[in-house]
């Protein structure tokens, strides 16, 4: 997964909550139809799938050797 | 898009809060007995009022906070969810609380019945309690130490929960037991220390220490070997004392207490590297908790190795002091700090659904009531210790220090819910008149 691949890039590593979770929900606002949104996080965002899920979003996660967890999203029905 | 945060799965607000409010009452009681009882309390470790105290901190206190945490982190750190986590939370509480209230006055009164209708009611709920926990974790993947950690500390509180049934069960000398009582007290003691807690606080540090401490995270190394290292440990440990190997056993005791020991050290260190300018609350109260805990390790330590220091009053007791009040019950409440105003901020922002942005999290407690609270748990703290030392002087004063550090937390837990309870309604109003609005032509 690369930062190229995304339209908008949230980098929520070193953020106290809920800010991460802030900062994913308002990139998703503005997120056009077509556009990627990727979220760095530190680790695993289970609530936020299921949000995602439900919202009509789907989404792919990579693990960087790092910790870093790379979530990018995008809408469903593209 | 605020509606997101509405996770269908979460657990409802009154789950986890059913917990945190009833945590205190025990300490507050533990309190109570103690100035009751004053200073023959702490003529010994065995005291029946001392084994209540104990008691009404670990199966009353901690249990409380620990099960309450549990349900709510663990579909956030794990995926897993619990199903019907309402109803779970709502039997487990109300058989655990009066579970503990009956194995307290069992303690105190060392009549049977008390100790069997303890045991039935802490047996159905833990039971209960690790059904559920179980079915949620089936089949997710240990795939960081955190996850593998969450399941390692449950199958502690299995054999903790299981041995203290057990030993309730055989105090009147009904049913024999497969070694002697002094034994498997020891193995309960070490399960319930280490095997439990100390693995949970382990698993959970892990994700909330960088998380609500700004600091880098636990070395990967470390992290990776500590959740399966003290389980493993602590099996030849229980083996070793079952067999009768004390030499084994009490250097099996040594790997363990250092090893906990490390874990206290490299928090201090990650804590000391926090991005944060001023330490808040939750990180003064987790650096007195590791502080404490090293405190409790060198004087284990200090005990296997000079045998007249571990066979005096004092020992056994300040360890107790220290690794209970000093750490583990220290780290919970920095912990609730951090999580009841988080819950509280997510169950309003949730009920805005994107109209109300939910007030932010520093406003749910004042800060300055968090503060006064803190400073009267570490003089109770510090009063506790004085206590062991000289009972006839301290034990009322740390008492009544008990009784208001607790008092003072219970009204904060409570000031949150009420905090709560005022957003909601103005929510409530706010998102109903603009509904209407959108309705009127």
């Amino acid at each position: 997964m690369t930062r190229q691949a995304a339209d908008i890039v949230v980098d929520a590593r070193g953020l106290e909550p809920p800010e991460p979770m802030v900062r994913t929900m308002a990139a998703l606002d503005q997120l056009g139809e077509t556009e990627r949104l990727l979220v760095l996080l530190p680790r695993e965002p289970f609530p936020l799938y299921r949000a995602l899920e439900l919202n009509g979003f789907r989404w792919q996660t990579e693990r960087q050797p790092d910790g870093t967890v790379e979530v990018l999203i995008q809408h469903q029905r593209q | 898009m605020q509606a997101l945060l509405s996770f269908d799965q979460a657990p409802p607000f009154s789950a986890p809060f059913r917990f945190f409010l009833t945590a205190p009452l025990f300490a507050m009681l533990a309190g109570v007995l103690l100035l009751w009882s004053g200073p023959e309390l702490l003529a010994s470790r065995w005291t029946p009022a001392a084994l209540a105290v104990t008691h009404l901190i670990t199966v009353g206190f901690m249990l409380q906070v620990m099960l309450g945490a549990m349900i709510q982190i663990l579909p956030v750190v794990a995926g897993a969810n619990m199903i019907r986590s309402l109803g779970v939370a709502r039997l487990v509480h109300a058989t655990i609380v009066p579970g503990a209230l009956l194995l307290a006055t069992g303690l105190l009164t060392f009549d049977p019945l008390w100790f069997r209708l303890a045991a039935l009611a802490l047996g159905f709920g833990l039971a209960l309690f690790l059904a559920a926990a179980g079915h949620a974790l089936h089949g997710v993947p240990s795939i960081n130490p955190t996850i593998l950690g969450l399941k390692l500390a449950l199958t502690g509180l299995i054999i903790t929960a299981g041995l203290g049934i057990l030993l309730a069960i055989a105090v009147d000398g009904s049913i024999a037991l497969p070694l002697p009582l002094l034994q498997l007290t020891t193995i309960h003691i070490g399960w319930g220390f280490v095997g439990w807690s100390a693995v949970l606080l382990f698993a959970v540090a892990l994700v909330v220490v960088p998380m609500f401490q700004m600091t880098p995270p636990y070395p990967p190394r470390f992290a990776s070997i500590f959740p399966w290292s003290l389980p493993l440990v602590l099996s030849f440990w229980s083996l070793a004392h079952a067999a009768g190997w004390p030499g084994l056993a009490a250097l099996l005791t040594a790997v363990l207490v250092m090893t906990v020991g490390v874990f206290a050290v490299l928090t201090l260190h990650v804590q000391r590297r926090s991005k944060r300018a001023r330490f808040d609350a939750t990180q003064h109260y987790w650096r007195v908790a590791m502080l404490c805990a090293l405190a409790a390790c060198a004087l284990s330590l200090a005990g296997t190795s000079l045998p007249a220091l571990a066979e005096s009053r004092e020992w056994p007791l300040l360890c107790g002091v220290l690794a209970l009040f000093g750490s583990l019950m220290s780290v919970m409440i920095g912990m609730l700090y951090k999580i009841v105003p988080f819950l509280v901020w997510l169950h309003l922002q949730n009920l805005g659904g994107g109209q109300v942005v939910a007030p932010t999290m520093n406003k749910v407690i004042a800060a300055q009531q968090i503060e006064r609270q803190m400073q009267t748990h570490f003089a109770a703290l510090a009063l506790l210790l004085a206590a062991v030392i000289r009972p006839d002087w301290f034990a009322h004063l740390a008492g009544v220090a008990l009784v208001l550090a607790n008092g003072l937390l219970l009204r904060n837990l409570l000031g949150a819910v009420a905090f709560y309870q005022q957003h909601r309604r103005q929510i409530k109003l706010k998102t109903s008149s603009a509904a209407l609005r959108q309705a009127a032509p």
